[in-house]
């Protein structure tokens, strides 16, 4: 499905964008790196910069400062050639409502100077599960089929580089499980994708790199272990004595944080050794541990402690 | 093919895809039938040289089917030929602007001079279409109501059916390149407003301005350099000898006219930032 690009760098280096309207800066000073075969999650609540920042990577807006350079072009020096091997789609996909999806995609193959091929689009409509409809007009398409077709807009392009923004908007359960398996096909098929979304479980769940945005300023980028790491991960303990418990985890010197929840307690911990220490100390103290697992919306909690309070520590 | 092409073909199947574009061609072709049942109604109530027998070539009416389209031509002045281009021309980049459909096609690989290019060609291909219905539809139910006849020109010559006919098409062409330079400003304005039907009603006051500057008597010396004036140069088409004066002023003027928007709306197009 990829085409080729012979440079062999970094598919997004964006180094000091800033963007204002007006007295207001939507992206400020913010740093980018996304390397070949990431899925690099692009996260952060509405209104933060991620649909800025994807303009600019588009090329569709001018940044007033900073660069960008996809696969080492520069993109404002030559937009059209830095863009070669790039596809993507801001906000949603928008597509003409008055053609068919095939003629749509035929539009944007001429546009992309591939020409008509049948070949390719019928390849790419059978991929996003939409060949039987594709004869349909747009207008009759429901959010999930439009979303499915932007994908394949995309793909007709034959990208080595996808950058999708909020690509689960409007798309039902089933839906939703669609995308993920295409994004995990599309990158095993080597596909580098940035995908854009302000649901960090969607982005737990396919991306290996994030990048969270907060106020137009990137506040952390890395793995996701790395964000848990440098955060510190909480962890819900059900034990035979929670005030034992709860005692002995204060007293550790691995535990950050105790508070007893619901009849169990809930501890930060920085690291796998501090868990193990704890665990051992618990022992120690003739506490029985039930039940010990991370919690599910630990990395939600630190989400938005990331995005709503100070800028910290970014790893890269 | 070359970008602009490409846009260009594509500019024709989305127009030909839209109810808009059918709008205006029906319009085109309704405008002569419509004068045509006028004036047949009107026949006993309104005689020779009144209304519409009171315009260039109007004493032709119902001797000779070929006056029609020119007749017409008067009868609906600035307004009818800027309405039937800015429902197009006012549309083409502000309706994509507002649908979204313009970020979806600038991030493929044609640069943004040539879908603006693509876009300026389909308008008037449009334009020429339109026109050209309008002159076909006026010769046939003309002809079909008042004969093949000769007509009489502007100098009192008797000029025959066949060669009326062939004038009437070069008349078409005439009367085309003032309607462009309208079509440009239009265009400018789907530019810059990105509004559909702020472009289309801006076109139209700018319509109005100039058919009411070149109604001022202060400046009417400065008439026949107003685009409005140039509405009427293929008159020189239908003098003996034929003249060529107003012709070759209309070229240069409506250029003048349509180049300025033109550059504005490429620089605008180009270099802003699309962010709808």
């Amino acid at each position: 499905m990829t085409g080729t690009n012979d440079v062999g760098t970094a598919p997004i280096e964006a180094r000091g964008l800033v963007k204002r309207y007006r007295d207001v800066a939507a992206v400020d000073d913010v740093d980018l790196t996304v390397r070949r075969g990431d899925i690099y999650g692009f996260l952060g609540p509405n209104g933060a910069g991620k649909t800025t920042t994807l303009r600019m990577l588009l090329a569709l807006v001018r940044p007033e400062a900073g660069s960008i350079r996809l696969f080492g072009r520069d993109l404002f020096v030559d937009p059209v050639a830095a863009l070669q091997g790039v596809a993507g789609f801001i906000e949603e996909p928008r597509l003409y409502s008055y053609l068919s999806g095939r003629q749509n995609l035929q539009l944007l193959a001429a546009f992309d100077r591939a020409g008509e091929g049948a070949a390719t689009i019928d390849e790419v409509l059978e991929l996003v599960e939409l060949r039987e409809r594709g004869d349909d007009r747009v207008s009759e398409y429901s959010q999930g089929m439009r979303q499915r077709l932007g994908i394949a807009s995309c793909l007709v392009r034959r990208p080595q580089l996808l950058l999708l923004d909020e690509p689960a908007n409007g798309v039902d359960p089933a839906g939703l499980r669609f995308m993920r398996e295409l994004l995990r096909r599309l990158s095993d098929e080597g596909i580098t994708i940035l995908l854009s979304s302000h649901l960090l479980s969607e982005v737990q769940q396919v991306c290996s790199r994030v990048g969270m945005i907060s106020s137009g300023r990137i506040v952390f980028e890395g793995g996701l272990d790395e964000l848990a790491g440098a955060t510190g991960r909480r962890y819900r303990l059900e034990a035979t004595d929670l005030e034992r418990a709860a005692e002995a985890s204060r007293s550790h010197q691995a535990v950050q944080d105790v508070r007893v929840d619901d009849g169990a307690l809930s501890v930060r911990v920085d690291d796998d050794a501090g868990l193990v220490a704890l665990t051992a100390a618990l022992a120690e103290a003739g506490v029985g541990i039930r039940a010990l697992a991370l919690e599910s919306d630990s990395l939600e909690r630190l989400f938005f402690e990331l995005t709503e309070k100070r800028p910290m520590q970014v790893a890269r | 093919m070359s970008g602009a092409l490409i846009a260009y073909r594509w500019e024709l199947r989305k127009l030909m895809a839209q109810k808009r574009m059918w709008l205006g061609i029906v319009a085109a072709a309704l405008v002569p039938v419509i004068f045509l049942i006028s004036i047949q109604i009107s026949k006993v109530t309104l005689h020779p040289p009144d209304g519409p027998y009171d315009t260039p070539l109007g004493l032709n009416l119902r001797s000779s089917g070929l006056s029609l389209d020119l007749v017409v031509f008067k009868m609906i002045g600035v307004i009818g030929p800027t309405l039937i281009v800015a429902i197009i021309a006012g549309e083409i980049v502000a309706g994509e602007d507002l649908a979204g459909t313009l970020k979806t096609v600038l991030v493929r690989s044609l640069r943004r001079g040539e879908i603006l290019a693509g876009k300026a060609l389909a308008v008037l291909t449009y334009l020429v279409s339109a026109l050209a219905i309008y002159a076909v539809v006026g010769v046939l139910i003309g002809v079909i109501a008042w004969g093949f006849h000769p007509i009489t020109d502007l100098t009192g010559h008797q000029v025959s059916a066949l060669r009326a006919l062939g004038l009437t098409a070069v008349a078409m062409a005439v009367y085309a390149v003032p309607v462009v330079a309208i079509a440009c400003f239009a265009f400018f304005l789907s530019v810059v407003t990105r509004q559909s039907v702020a472009a289309i009603a801006g076109t139209l006051l700018y319509a109005l301005a100039l058919q009411g500057l070149s109604a001022l008597s202060a400046i009417a010396s400065a008439r026949p350099y107003l685009l409005v004036g140039q509405l009427t140069a293929w008159h020189d088409l239908f003098q003996t000898p034929v003249a060529g004066d107003a012709i070759v002023r209309s070229l240069w003027v409506s250029a003048l006219f349509a180049l300025p928007p033109l550059a504005a709306a490429w620089v605008a197009f180009t270099r802003r930032d699309v962010t709808t």
